[in-house]
C-alpha cells in the first residue's frame, strides 16, 4: 500500500510484490569496496585511494536501492557517501570535495543520488565545491529510482 | 526455412556499405529514411556492420532498417538480418556531450561562424594592398593554427588514439583534415604569386568540406565516441585537453577577436549554433 501524502523523501512505499516477481542471479556478487572508511565525515580528502581517481559521491540510499550498485558503478572507484537531508555539519562536505579536485586531482567525479527531492542537495553539494575549486574535472550525476531502475545519467 | 543464397548475410555485413550502396541503389533510401547519410559522405567505407552501432538506432529502428535492406538484398526471401551486437547502457542516458567532446563542439562553434564568413571574404579578397594580403594571410592562418594545430590536432593526437584508428569513420575525418592541409598550402602559395581566383577556389571549397566535417563530427562521430568512452578515460581525455589549451595560452582569444572583427566588417550575425 502507498501513502499519497507527505514528503516524497520519507512516504511510505511497498515494493514486495515487485521484488518477489523479479527472479533472483545465482551465485555471489563480489564487494567492490577498496577502501575504509566512506563515510564524507570520516574520509580524508587526500587519501592514497583518492589520487587521480574515479570517484563517487553516492548518498547514502543508494547502495540499497542499486542492485547492481558494485559491478556496474563502485568498481574501479573511490568513494564517499553522504545524506543530504540527514546529515549535519555539510560545509565540511564542500571543502572535502574541493580538496578531491584540488589535492587529490581526482580523474573524475560520479555523483550518484536517488530521485527523490531532497537528494538533489548532494548534487547542489558536488557542483557548489567544484565551482570553488581552482580544478575542474568532468562530473557525471546519476539518478537513481526508488526501485533500482537508472532514471538518468548526464555529464553536467 | 531460408533458402541456400548466393552471398552470405555475414559477407554482405562486411562490405563497405558504399559498395553495397552501388549494387542495390535502393538501399540508399531505406538509409535516407533514419538520416544515414552514406550516398553523400566523401569516402563512404564504412562496413555494413558499424553503421547501425555508429548511427545508434534503437533496437526497432535497427529491425525495420535490417528488413528493409534484407528485402533488396534478398528479394522474394526470408532473410532476417541479425542485431548488431550493442554495449548494455541504460536507455535514459543524457543527450549531452561529455566534456572533452563539449569542448570540441564549442570549438566547432568558432570555425562554423569563420565559414559562414567565407563569401563575403571571398567578395572582398583584396590581393592588391598589403593589408588586404594581411587579412587574406590572417583568414589562413586561423585555418592552419586555430582549427588544425589546435583543433584538429587534438582529435588526431589525443581524442583518436583512444579509438580503433583503422575504423573508416575515423580514416574519413582524418582525410578531410588532411584535404584542409593541401588547401592551406595551395593558398599560401596562390598568394605569394597574388593568384586571386585560386584563393577563391580553395577558400569555397574549405568551406564546403568544412561544413560537412563539422556536421559529421557533432551529429555522428562524437556521439558514438561518447556512447564508447569510459567515465575513466572522458576524465583523461578532459585533462589531457587542458594540459594542450595550456599550451597555446591565449592564441584562441585572439582568434575568436579576429571573427569578431570580421563579423563586424561584413555584418555577419554569429551562427554558431
Amino acid at each position: 500500500m502507498n501513502e499519497s501524502s507527505g514528503c516524497p523523501g520519507s512516504r511510505t512505499q511497498d515494493f514486495r510484490a515487485a521484488v518477489t516477481a523479479v527472479e533472483e542471479n545465482q551465485g555471489k556478487v563480489k564487494s567492490q569496496l577498496q577502501q575504509w572508511p566512506i563515510q564524507m565525515h570520516l574520509i580524508s580528502p587526500v587519501a592514497p585511494y583518492y589520487q587521480g581517481a574515479d570517484v563517487l559521491l553516492a548518498a547514502d540510499c543508494v547502495a540499497f536501492a542499486l542492485g547492481g550498485f558494485h559491478p556496474d558503478y563502485l568498481k574501479g572507484k573511490a568513494i564517499g557517501i553522504a545524506c543530504p537531508k540527514l546529515d549535519e555539519g555539510q560545509e565540511v562536505y564542500i571543502e572535502k570535495i574541493k580538496s578531491w579536485l584540488d589535492d587529490a586531482k581526482i580523474n573524475t567525479l560520479t555523483v550518484l543520488i536517488m530521485q527523490v527531492p531532497c537528494c538533489r542537495g548532494l548534487l547542489n553539494l558536488a557542483q557548489q565545491a567544484a565551482q570553488q575549486a581552482q580544478r575542474k574535472v568532468p562530473i557525471k550525476a546519476v539518478v537513481v529510482g526508488l526501485q533500482g531502475d537508472i532514471l538518468s545519467e548526464e555529464w553536467l | 526455412m531460408t533458402p541456400q543464397l548466393d552471398l552470405p548475410v555475414a559477407e554482405y555485413l562486411n562490405r563497405d556499405i558504399k559498395a553495397i550502396i552501388t549494387e542495390f541503389p535502393a538501399v540508399a533510401d531505406i538509409l535516407g529514411r533514419y538520416d544515414i547519410g552514406c550516398v553523400s559522405c566523401g569516402l563512404g567505407t564504412c562496413l555494413f556492420k558499424d553503421v547501425v552501432a555508429i548511427h545508434d538506432l534503437s533496437a526497432e529502428e535497427e529491425a525495420a532498417l535490417m528488413a528493409g535492406i534484407a528485402g533488396i538484398l534478398y528479394p522474394g526471401r526470408d532473410v532476417v538480418i541479425p542485431a548488431t551486437a550493442r554495449q548494455d547502457r541504460p536507455k535514459t542516458v543524457g543527450t549531452r556531450y561529455s566534456p572533452p567532446l563539449q569542448k570540441l563542439v564549442d570549438e566547432h562553434g568558432l570555425i562554423k561562424r569563420w565559414v559562414a564568413i567565407i563569401p563575403e571574404f571571398i567578395e572582398n579578397l583584396d590581393i592588391a594592398t598589403e593589408a588586404g594580403r594581411q587579412e587574406i594571410r590572417q583568414g589562413i592562418d586561423f585555418i592552419r593554427s586555430f582549427a588544425d594545430k589546435y583543433h584538429h590536432a587534438k582529435e588526431e593526437a589525443i581524442l583518436f588514439k583512444y579509438f580503433d584508428e583503422s575504423l573508416d569513420i575515423i580514416k574519413i575525418m582524418c582525410a578531410d583534415h588532411e584535404n584542409a592541409r593541401a588547401r592551406v598550402r595551395e593558398m599560401l602559395a596562390a598568394l605569394e604569386r597574388q593568384d586571386r581566383e585560386t584563393i577563391a577556389t580553395h577558400l569555397k571549397a574549405y568551406r564546403d568540406l568544412l561544413t560537412e566535417h563539422i556536421k559529421k563530427e557533432d551529429e555522428v562521430l562524437y556521439r558514438w565516441m561518447d556512447r564508447n568512452l569510459s567515465t575513466s578515460q572522458v576524465g583523461k581525455l578532459f585533462a589531457a585537453f587542458s594540459e594542450k589549451d595550456g599550451e597555446f595560452g591565449g592564441a584562441p582569444k585572439n582568434y575568436e577577436d579576429f571573427i569578431i572583427h570580421l563579423e563586424k566588417k561584413y555584418k555577419i550575425m554569429e551562427v554558431s549554433k
